[in-house]
């Protein structure tokens, strides 16, 4: 596992693992697709529109797994002074952004026909919409410091102090009486969801997922080259 | 009293100055001489703990100096090249504020015959906007008496002086050596001053 | 002995801290200036009814308490930044974390505090009960501490930053929305008052705590880059 650590070693890992992971990618989008649009039934209330979920959900999920791998990967650079921590944060914050904005368009186009509205003023929505500003903060931040050093440094203290909205987003359905449905799949009790939805559902989100670390190990060596090459 | 060992610094993969030893006892008056961007006051800043060292340590009184901080900053006073009084303050209030700031008993008389010595008597009650830059200079010297501290850490103490004052600190320097205080000081051209050691950059 | 040494150095920070901002008195008269005409024109571009302007009174004197505190953001350690005095500060005796707290507690005392006073002003103006002060001064001062140390942290983030000053308003912003939505909360349901005091009390404490962490690391950070 030292790849996830050490930016040469991550450099001969991504270069024969970054086709696979496209191809596989590919694969998963093709079958989630297949299986959202065809193989799936409508919901009995809310009918055809339901297939919106499984774009939904998996964006909301991997915009907070990018936030809080990237969380950890800050704790690891400054703490334990890893640099690749540097690398992984600049280069995945961009990734998380299109993710969170993914799933609030989607999230909203859902919400027209269910709720009436584009837009309601409930926690989860507002929090995720926090997010979404947090990555553009990150981002900008990214760009406008001109001294490197200080510039990954301090934006790994932000992502840290910005990772207590993680939680908020998280439980934000289940402490406020919100608009939103709380969650329908977590680990620890049977998920009150139909496996014939379940199962496009998984396929979608590890079709994401892979298409997300395609990207990612993309943007990483382009990084860990500009350093190299210290063009930054 | 100030023991540096093979101290090398980095910065973005570039190195700025590798491999300086240094030892500062008391009555030492060390310079430090290089071109501009040689790292003079990268390697001052390095003493004062302000940079970290890649490679290398610093001792100060035998122990490493990052356990000893703040013994150490109690002992040393670091005059920057740059205008540090407040600029919207008069003269006699800047001194005032460095007066009470660092606990300096020290009587006016002292600062009066300081501040005549310097030629600045005259602009006590003016604001520092309107002194000129080697007045505002000459000013920041004055720290180093109110202070009363035993080790001076000077960036570039002789630029923009006139020649009166670079007499008057060659005067100061060796005073404070007598009185078994150490200086180091950097500066870009040769001053004519006493001094011990030579570090080049 | 040590310790009285300390509190006299601690007494003559804000010795100093006092005569900066008082020759700078102008700049934060400005800034309360600016919340003025900023509710007037928030007043103008409503309309006079007395209703609507007393039901979201709190709401406005809260935005426009954040938009001009977040204006005098730059003055925060900019200036004893680029004339060396912070460095100055911390070589005698004071470490970076502390000196965030003295300069958030001095922000707060200086800039935030001329602004808790002129809330009653305020209040008349936007026709807000004046038996509700009460609760209106609770919540402001808890926010407007908060707002202190929120405006350390990302002042301090952004001492190395000269291309896109505007980012460290936005950080403070983002991260006051949970203390806007108690804290306006708390004048709607006085009945909740308690509970939503501690919630506010909570968060400062959170901040208070990240606060000296953050910005100690940044102003290192800054230093050691400069």
């Amino acid at each position: 596992m030292k790849f996830l650590v050490n930016p040469n070693k991550f450099n001969e890992i991504a270069d024969y693992m970054f086709k696979p992971v496209l191809f596989l990618s590919i694969i998963l989008f093709t079958l989630g697709l297949l299986f959202s649009f065809y193989l799936s039934p409508d919901d009995y209330q809310q009918g055809s529109t339901v297939r919106i979920m499984y774009v939904h959900v998996p964006s909301a999920w991997l915009a907070l797994l990018t936030y809080a791998i990237m969380t950890f990967y800050s704790i690891a650079a400054l703490a334990f002074r890893i640099p690749f921590g540097f690398i992984f944060n600049t280069a995945v914050a961009p990734i998380g952004a299109v993710f969170t904005l993914i799933c609030i368009i989607s999230g909203s186009l859902w919400g027209k026909p269910m709720w009436g509205t584009w837009w309601v003023w409930d926690a989860r929505l507002t929090s995720v919409a926090i997010l979404f500003v947090i990555y553009l903060i990150i981002i900008f931040m990214n760009l406008s410091f001109e001294n490197r050093n200080v510039r990954e440094k301090v934006v790994a203290i932000f992502i840290l102090v910005g990772s207590v909205n993680l939680p908020i987003v998280k439980f934000s359905v289940d402490w406020w009486n919100t608009l939103h449905q709380p969650a329908t799949i977590s680990k620890l009790s049977k998920p009150s969801i139909d496996p014939s939805m379940l199962t496009p559902l998984i396929i979608m989100t590890f079709a994401f997922m892979m298409i997300g670390i395609a990207i990612a190990i993309l943007r990483i060596k382009t990084e860990i080259i500009t350093r190299k090459t210290n063009l930054s | 009293m100030i023991i540096v060992k093979n101290l090398s610094v980095e910065r973005l993969n570039k190195k700025i100055f590798e491999n300086i030893n240094l030892s500062l006892v008391s009555g030492d008056i060390t310079i430090l001489k290089g071109k501009n961007g040689s790292g003079k006051t990268t390697l001052l800043k390095t003493i004062l703990n302000i940079i970290e060292p890649s490679i290398g340590s610093i001792y100060w009184k035998g122990k490493l100096l990052k356990k000893n901080l703040y013994d150490f900053y109690s002992n040393v006073t670091y005059i920057a090249d740059k205008t540090s009084s407040l600029r919207k303050l008069t003269v006699k209030e800047n001194i005032n504020i460095w007066k009470r700031f660092f606990l300096a008993n020290i009587d006016n008389t002292q600062i009066e015959t300081a501040l005549k010595t310097l030629k600045l008597d005259k602009y006590l009650n003016q604001k520092i906007g309107a002194l000129s830059l080697g007045e505002t200079k000459k000013l920041e010297f004055l720290r180093l008496i109110i202070e009363n501290k035993k080790v001076w850490i000077l960036d570039e103490p002789l630029s923009n002086l006139d020649e009166d004052s670079i007499e008057l600190m060659k005067q100061t320097f060796e005073d404070h050596c007598a009185k078994e205080g150490s200086i180091i000081f950097s500066s870009h051209q040769n001053p004519g001053i006493y001094v011990t050691k030579e570090i080049e950059l | 002995m040590k310790i009285m040494k300390f509190i006299n150095k601690i007494i003559f920070f804000y010795y100093r801290e006092y005569k900066l901002n008082l020759s700078g008195f102008q700049d934060i008269l400005t800034n309360i200036i600016f919340f003025f005409i900023s509710i007037f024109i928030f007043i103008f571009s409503i309309g006079p009814d007395k209703e609507t302007i007393s039901l979201i009174g709190v709401g406005i004197i809260w935005t426009l308490l954040l938009l001009s505190s977040t204006l005098s953001l730059r003055k925060f350690y900019q200036d004893d930044f680029e004339n060396g005095n912070l460095l100055i500060i911390h070589l005698n005796g004071f470490s970076l974390g502390l000196i965030a707290i003295l300069k958030t507690f001095s922000h707060f005392l200086f800039v935030q505090v001329p602004f808790l006073l002129s809330i009653p002003i305020a209040c008349i103006l936007l026709n807000i009960p004046i038996d509700k002060l009460i609760y209106l001064f609770a919540s402001f001062g808890i926010g407007s501490l908060t707002l202190s140390c929120l405006g350390s942290i990302s002042s301090s983030m952004n001492l190395m930053n000269q291309r896109n000053f505007l980012l460290g308003s936005v950080i403070v912003m983002i991260f006051s929305v949970p203390i806007i939505i108690f804290s306006v909360g708390i004048i709607n349901m006085e009945e909740n008052f308690n509970s939503l005091i501690n919630i506010l009390f909570g968060i400062l404490l959170i901040v208070f705590a990240i606060n000296p962490w953050a910005s100690g690391l940044c102003l290192k950070l800054s230093l050691e880059n400069n």
